[in-house]
């Protein structure tokens, strides 16, 4: 495999990045401010959000699985990086490390719950974060909403040259997923898991192992995200995790990734992730309310994968 | 010779073959029934609990009051217990749900008003279902993402009809629905109905197909099941539940609202699934799911009795719902040992 795929996939990619080229074009032909910088940046960050939690949902689902605790590991952490630091930039040093190993516990325990206890990774990861949710209130008390230190707050107003921080992580982030899938052997058992457990583990791979990486580094990830949505909004609260849920498995979609397994690349869900802000930030602009975008956001799933569907080379998966 | 005595192969050793066949007809029995028993007692359980919390709840009033509150709950889980049971998912209920309390609060007027728009809002409900098991059965693509991806388009629709909270319920609909006959509420009515109906639907050629479906699709087809017909009928009949569900959120919300749904998905995953429905398909029924709602209902009584922060319900339920999955995994693992 090559670094984004069979050619099959390869156009499925290519879909997602002319569709999001298209949009943009869409929008500035309407609103030429649109291709402003600051309204670039404001995009760039925006994707980078989804992006980075698209990482860790990119990773389980190739393993065959699908991670719904998203929400509520970005939205506790969040909250416990407001709690612990206490309004104190100085306490990041540990609060961050912290919360980085918060998530990758939480990874493990999803990880632990599909693998050794063989329940699906719908029902485990669901209750993760329903249990989070509340577990979360009963550690911090009922007030939710914390401000984050300035150190963190301010997050999204530095840039790294034009560009901004929030969008520069993620990038690092995501070379380091490309190149993770691609050229390391933990990249490759990963695909064979996901495409058949049992053709893995006689190849001699630990496909319990592999997924509960997988479910770890998703924590990670939703975890990082948390903890930069938060600088971005210069707080917690409850509900920030909640609209990254749905995100996080749409852009996975609209990248062409089998939800069944073994099938996609990070490429892919980056343009989702574009797709997904670009569709965001150009019905307002088209005056169309809420429920437009969320109508938008269905059929666009729906028609990556009936295209991808009706292709004559796509491989045969069966629901 | 050996074609000769296989047949009397009974008849020389009768006492063991049959010993063999009870007993694991027995055991087989056992497997199969238990998540429901367990759903029952853990119900009792609750039941119990709430009672010792405050004696004064043991009264048919409180009865028709859960029921009454627990039913939309009890009617999109039903509806997500016949997909579990082929072997699929559908998480867009909560559009449907939405959908169906903006239309009833925009819509319902005069009586005659109301029996249409009712009769439409399920038919609507129904024919979602319908493109969501033509988009799984035809197109072939997979339930989570398109069920995920028709919650989004349907929740879309709910907020263009009723952008925000609001709408109005006439009087005469909501009491209709929570009309008391002797000294039980219509809500309790709907769900020994529904109980009834789902005895009676399991043991159907249709419902023995489904559970055929969710079993192994690839058997069900070689045995001349229709996979597409079987799908479609089985995402229509959910959407169908959950415009239902809708149909009776409204008497107790007494308007619409575009978000209301989003609350029902998982939910009705959860009460499917502490019912003992697995997710695995081919074991689900709704028997248990009426309970498992009713266990969630009541886990929201208790918590406010006990006067405990509201974020102990979810905290208990996912638990629970953890507890059940796992114990579900080892009876389906201990049903297939024994299975011929």
């Amino acid at each position: 495999m090559n670094l984004i795929g069979d050619g099959s996939l390869r156009r499925e990619i290519g879909f997602g990045f002319l569709s999001a080229i298209i949009l943009f074009v869409v929008a500035i032909i309407v609103e030429p401010s649109f291709g402003d910088p600051s309204n670039l940046r404001s995009l760039a960050t925006q994707a980078a959000f989804i992006g980075i939690v698209a990482i860790g949902q990119t990773i389980v689902v190739l393993a065959a699985g699908v991670d719904l605790s998203i929400p509520w590991v970005m939205g506790s952490t969040a909250i416990f990086a407001a709690s612990l630091a206490n309004g104190e930039t100085s306490a990041l040093m540990w609060v961050i490390p912290l919360l980085l190993c918060y998530g990758l516990f939480i990874g493990l325990l999803n990880g632990i719950g599909v693998t050794l206890f063989g329940v699906s990774p719908i029902i485990v990861t669901l209750a993760m974060n329903t249990v989070l949710q509340g577990a979360t209130s009963l550690l911090v008390g009922q007030s939710l909403t914390g401000a984050l230190p300035s150190g963190l707050a301010n997050l999204d107003t530095k840039t790294v040259g034009p560009l901004p921080v929030d969008f520069v992580i993620w990038m690092v982030l995501a070379v380091i997923t490309v190149v993770f899938l691609t050229y390391t052997g933990f990249g490759r058992r990963l695909y064979a898991v996901g495409s058949n457990v049992r053709v893995a583990e006689f190849a001699g791979i630990s496909s319990i192992r592999v997924r509960i990486v997988a479910y770890m580094i998703s924590g990670l990830t939703a975890a990082i995200a948390g903890i930069l949505v938060a600088g971005y909004s210069g707080q917690s609260f409850a509900q920030l995790g909640e609209p990254y849920l749905f995100s996080s498995v749409a852009a996975v979609a609209i990248g062409g990734a089998s939800i069944l397994g073994g099938y996609g690349s990070y490429i892919g869900t980056l343009a989702g992730a574009v797709v997904l802000t670009l569709l965001a930030a150009l019905l307002p602009i088209l005056n169309l309310s809420a429920g437009w975008l969320a109508i938008s956001y269905g059929l666009v799933i729906l028609a990556t994968l009936s295209l991808s569907k009706l292709r004559p080379d796509q491989r045969s998966v069966t629901t | 010779m050996t074609s000769a005595s296989t047949p009397s192969l009974p008849t020389t050793e009768p006492t063991p073959f049959v010993k063999r066949g009870v007993r694991s007809a027995v055991l087989r029995n056992v497997a199969r029934y238990r998540p429901v028993y367990v759903a029952y007692g853990v119900l009792g359980l609750m039941v119990i609990l709430y009672a010792s919390l405050d004696p004064s709840v043991l009264n048919v009033n409180e009865l028709n009051l859960q029921v009454s509150s627990g039913l939309a709950l009890i009617l999109v889980a039903t509806g997500q217990t016949i997909v579990l049971l082929i072997g699929g998912i559908d998480l867009s209920v909560g559009g449907v749900i939405s959908i169906s309390t903006c239309l009833a609060a925009t819509k319902f007027g005069a009586f005659g008003d109301q029996i249409l728009w009712s009769v439409l809002i399920v038919l609507l409900g129904a024919g979602a279902g319908l493109a969501n098991g033509a988009l799984i059965a035809y197109v072939r693509l997979n339930a989570f993402v398109v069920t995920l991806a028709s919650w989004s388009i349907f929740g879309g629709i709910a907020l263009l009809i009723l952008p925000t909270q609001g709408g109005s319920i006439p009087e005469s609909y909501t009491s209709a629905l929570t009309s008391v006959y002797g000294t039980i509420a219509v809500p309790v009515f709907v769900v020994v109905i529904l109980a009834i109906l789902w005895v009676w639907f399991r043991s159907t050629r249709m419902g023995v197909r489904m559970k055929a479906v969710g079993s192994s699709s690839q058997s069900a087809y070689l045995s001349g099941v229709s996979i597409a017909r079987t799908t479609l009928l089985a995402y229509s009949l959910s959407g169908m539940f959950a415009a239902l569900a809708g149909l009776f959120l409204v008497t107790q919300t007494s308007g619409g609202d575009p978000l209301i749904g989003n609350q029902y998905v998982l939910p009705s995953i959860a009460a499917a699934v502490i019912g003992g429905s697995s997710l695995a398909g081919g074991r689900a029924d709704a028997l248990g799911t009426i309970a498992g709602a009713l266990i969630i209902t009541l886990l929201g009584s208790v918590v406010f009795t006990l006067a405990l922060p509201t974020y102990w319900q979810p905290v208990a339920t996912g638990l629970l719902l953890v507890l059940a999955a796992t114990l579900g995994a080892l009876v389906q693992k201990r049903g297939e040992g024994v299975k011929l």
